[in-house]
């Protein structure tokens, strides 16, 4: 009809893997500055592994400044912020207890009672809490990590495992990475993300890595790069296009999926373009490491 | 229709029936529906309908303390009835260590003991027993005071008027509670935070200098007032009779008094209460709340009618909770409050409203670019797309799951991710289209090489949603529900609805040659 696929065409000769050195410096250096980020700056925890009190209030004829006056006479570690439009304000506190926080809640709703509206959201998170939810959290990602992996070496053979966990290994830091840097904020949501994020781009290097098991049964002569070139390309616009959907899903949640969402729509959007990146710079070149047929041995 | 045989073109017909069939009650979603059909809707989390969600931990700590101090105070009664002298008795975290003036009587006392409180670690050496709260014991006392503590969350929560509430044990301290619609959590907080441990003890007014050296005597207790914490009362340890023994309690309002609490006693309370009235007219009866004194009146005349009325500073809200937290009984231990979200109305109705609108845009976004690289083809896959969402929800309604704010992003999600199996096919088909020229040929072909991909790709997904649903939480876990279901119907979709669709097309459309 419109044809518009003829962009991409069927069978494009793009030598990705000519580059694979400028790639591998480039994430290289993008994992060691993450690295470096993650042990100075750190995330911006939530309330879920920070532990603290959270309340999200709409208002009417104040100013945030205004709120914050009133708060920080009383509490020296407020924090307030407005949150998606001016009406709306996020108030931050830290407790050092559980006990404390239900007078907290209570006294600053007081306190602020004749310009609120609405009391929109209140959460607390107590400091026991915290750190089983950061725990938790570290299990769910490392259990589903190693399980994927499992199942990628069951399918296929051990060297492309390996190729799979560098680049989710990559995929994992540097979104963290980006995320310290933008000062997204951390929370279980993220942590749903990343997971998915792992999903999504395992998924996308599985889809290649089956072309290339394929490419390596078909043409027995073909050298490994051109080989694994040609795998690339093989899948190019399937790669191209179920990125640009899923983006086009994303960035659609992040515009109009509402501020409590948008971390989490961020966070995948930056994963889903990290994790297209690595399944066709990173996972692939890998698997040039190894030697996948009795002849490349003789060499 | 060439090569398609009935049976399949039947099943995927029923299936996406089906599928829309059973997605009607979640689309109309009519709250109080009792229709058979009809509630099979979706549930809708606390974010998303507003409510509380709260996580409570007994103190088991303060349990335990108590045991050791009852071991005490049975060990002196059990050895003066044996005359025997103690030497000295130490407290430690976990046992209690006494050592007896001589040890001729120590295995009578040691049997004594075990007759009260059977089941903890006695050992004798020389002159001293040693009682230990040992693993087992505690976990009688853990057990019990779970037990007891839901019942009497679940009818304080009863009384304070929530509808639904979900009530039950999460690990081996804790309460988890999901009030849905719940306009003051910090209402319920209160009622939930107060152990409600009410008793009634003689106040000791003669012996003055114990108040003022802060040094309670042996059988007594000071306890400070509940409104000025520099007032004290010395009192009998002992209490005359206790919350226990209550059958009713309400909030009432006296022309001199004020707002107050009238309870009623049950037989043996009435009882009791009845013959302490009558013997200590003249003296103060202390209201013991908390470990705090409600109030102390003098006793003028004894009281045998069995119910009597507590006055303090109350208003009317406040004596109506008090009651309500007599009438539901007294906490074994108290309770913290470890975790809170709640939730309004405002924004659970801004988040349903802002989910709706962002998964059309951008269903309407991967659609319009279906059409625009595929053609035909992809507005095949668009429909695809479409039974896919239909199927999603009415999987969500039948198996009673909880959608949530991250689950709705989980089904945006799924509707850029869904498309990616019909991508796999067409692309296939693409290639196939370039080695020959037989129409069905080349779907064919298609369609089976494309499968064991998209199985891979799609289970590598699955595996990543059900861990997450394993080990997250609440509506992290609605996330997994989501995309699990999402990327099963999205499987079904383009293997079979797809296939179907493309099969129909070429037949109808007579096409001889395949250009994607």
């Amino acid at each position: 009809m419109f044809g518009l696929n003829k962009i991409i065409p069927v069978e494009p000769k793009i030598n990705f893997l000519g580059l694979r050195r400028n790639f591998l410096i480039f994430s290289i250096l993008a994992m060691l500055i993450s690295i470096v980020l993650l042990s100075i700056k750190g995330l911006n925890l939530g309330i879920d592994f920070k532990g603290g009190t959270l309340i999200e209030v709409s208002t009417k004829n104040t100013s945030i400044g205004e709120l914050r006056e009133i708060l920080s006479s009383s509490y020296s570690d407020v924090s307030l912020q407005e949150f998606g439009n001016e009406n709306i304000i996020l108030i931050r506190l830290q407790n050092k207890s559980n006990q404390e926080s239900i007078e907290t809640v209570n006294s600053v709703k007081n306190l602020i009672q004749d310009k609120v509206v609405e009391f929109r959201r209140s959460e607390f998170v107590g400091p026991t809490i915290s750190s089983e939810l950061l725990f938790r959290g570290f299990q769910a990602v490392s259990f589903a990590l190693i399980a994927i992996l499992i199942y990628i070496w069951l399918r296929f053979e051990w060297q492309f495992g390996f190729g799979a966990v560098v680049a989710l290994t990559h995929d994992v830091l540097f979104t963290l990475g980006l995320l310290s840097v933008l000062n997204v904020e951390f929370s279980l949501a993220t942590i749903a993300a990343i997971l998915t994020i792992a999903g999504y781009s395992i998924n996308d290097t599985v889809v290649i890595f089956d072309r290339v098991r394929e490419n390596l049964r078909k043409y027995k002569k073909l050298e490994l790069v051109d080989l694994f070139n040609l795998s690339v390309n093989n899948t190019l616009s399937r790669t191209i296009m179920t990125s640009l959907t899923t983006l086009l899903a994303l960035v659609s949640l992040f515009i109009f999926g509402g501020e409590v969402i948008r971390p989490f729509a961020l966070t995948m959007i930056i994963g889903v373009i990290i994790g297209t990146y690595s399944s066709v710079f990173i996972a692939v070149p890998t698997l040039l490491i190894f030697k996948f047929r009795p002849q490349d041995e003789d060499d | 229709m060439k090569n398609y045989p009935i049976w399949k073109s039947f099943t995927v017909i029923s299936l996406v029936l089906l599928g829309i069939i059973f997605a009607i009650p979640s689309i109309i979603y009519d709250e109080n529906s009792e229709n058979w059909f009809l509630k099979n809707k979706i549930n809708l989390g606390l974010d998303l309908q507003g409510g509380s969600y709260l996580l409570l931990e007994v103190q088991l700590d303060v349990l335990y303390k108590e045991e050791l101090d009852n071991f005490v105070d049975s060990v002196r009664l059990i050895s003066r009835d044996q005359a025997v002298k103690i030497e000295k008795i130490d407290i430690q975290e976990n046992e209690v260590v006494v050592f007896f003036a001589n040890k001729e009587k120590i295995k009578d006392i040691r049997d004594s003991f075990f007759q009260m409180y059977r089941g903890v670690s006695l050992q004798i050496s020389n002159n001293r027993l040693s009682i230990k709260l040992n693993d087992e014991y505690r976990k009688i006392i853990q057990d019990s005071a779970i037990k007891q503590s839901l019942e009497i969350v679940r009818k304080r929560i009863d009384e304070s008027g929530t509808k639904e509430p979900l009530i039950q044990r999460s690990g081996k301290k804790r309460i988890l509670l999901q009030l849905p619609g719940v306009k003051d959590p910090e209402r319920i907080k209160d009622l939930l935070g107060k152990t409600a441990k009410l008793t009634f003890h003689i106040v000791d007014n003669d012996n003055t200098s114990a108040l003022q050296n802060n040094l309670a005597p042996f059988g007594k207790i000071i306890v400070p007032d509940m409104y000025d914490e520099n007032t004290k009362y010395l009192l009998d340890k002992r209490a005359v009779v206790g919350g226990e023994n209550l059958v009713d309690a309400k909030g009432s309002f006296d022309q001199t008094e004020g707002h107050a609490v009238s309870f009623r006693f049950d037989t043996e309370g009435a009882q009791k209460f009845g013959k302490v009235t009558t013997n200590n007219i003249g003296k103060n009866l202390a209201v013991v709340l908390d470990g705090v004194v409600i109030t102390a009146p003098r006793i003028s005349s004894a009281i045998t009618g069995g119910s009597g009325i507590i006055t303090g500073n109350f208003n009317a809200q406040e004596a109506s909770d008090l009651a309500v937290l007599l009438r539901a009984g007294a906490l074994p231990a108290p309770l913290e409050i470890v975790e809170e979200r709640s939730v309004g109305a405002g924004l659970g109705a801004d988040s349903i409203a802002a989910g709706q609108i962002a998964a059309i845009i951008g269903m309407v976004l991967v659609c319009v670019f279906m059409i625009l690289i595929y053609g035909t083809f992809g507005a095949l896959a668009n429909v695809s797309l479409i039974v896919n969402l239909f199927i999603i929800i009415s999987l969500l309604g039948t198996i009673g799951a909880t959608l949530t704010l991250p689950g709705i992003a989980g089904i945006v999600l799924t509707i850029g991710m869904a498309v990616d199996a019909n991508v796999l096919i067409f692309e296939r088909i693409k290639e196939e289209s370039l080695k020959q020229t037989k129409v069905f040929q080349i779907v064919k072909n298609g369609f089976d090489r494309a499968m064991s991909t998209i199985l891979d790709a799609n289970i590598t997904t699955l595996i990543a949603a059900v861990l997450l649903f394993a080990f997250g939480s609440g509506p992290i876990r609605g996330f997994s529900i989501t995309l699990s279901l999402g990327v099963i119907a999205s499987m079904f979709t383009a293997l079979m609805l797809t296939n179907f669709l493309v099969y129909m097309y070429l037949s109808f459309a007579n096409k001889k040659e395949l250009k994607l």
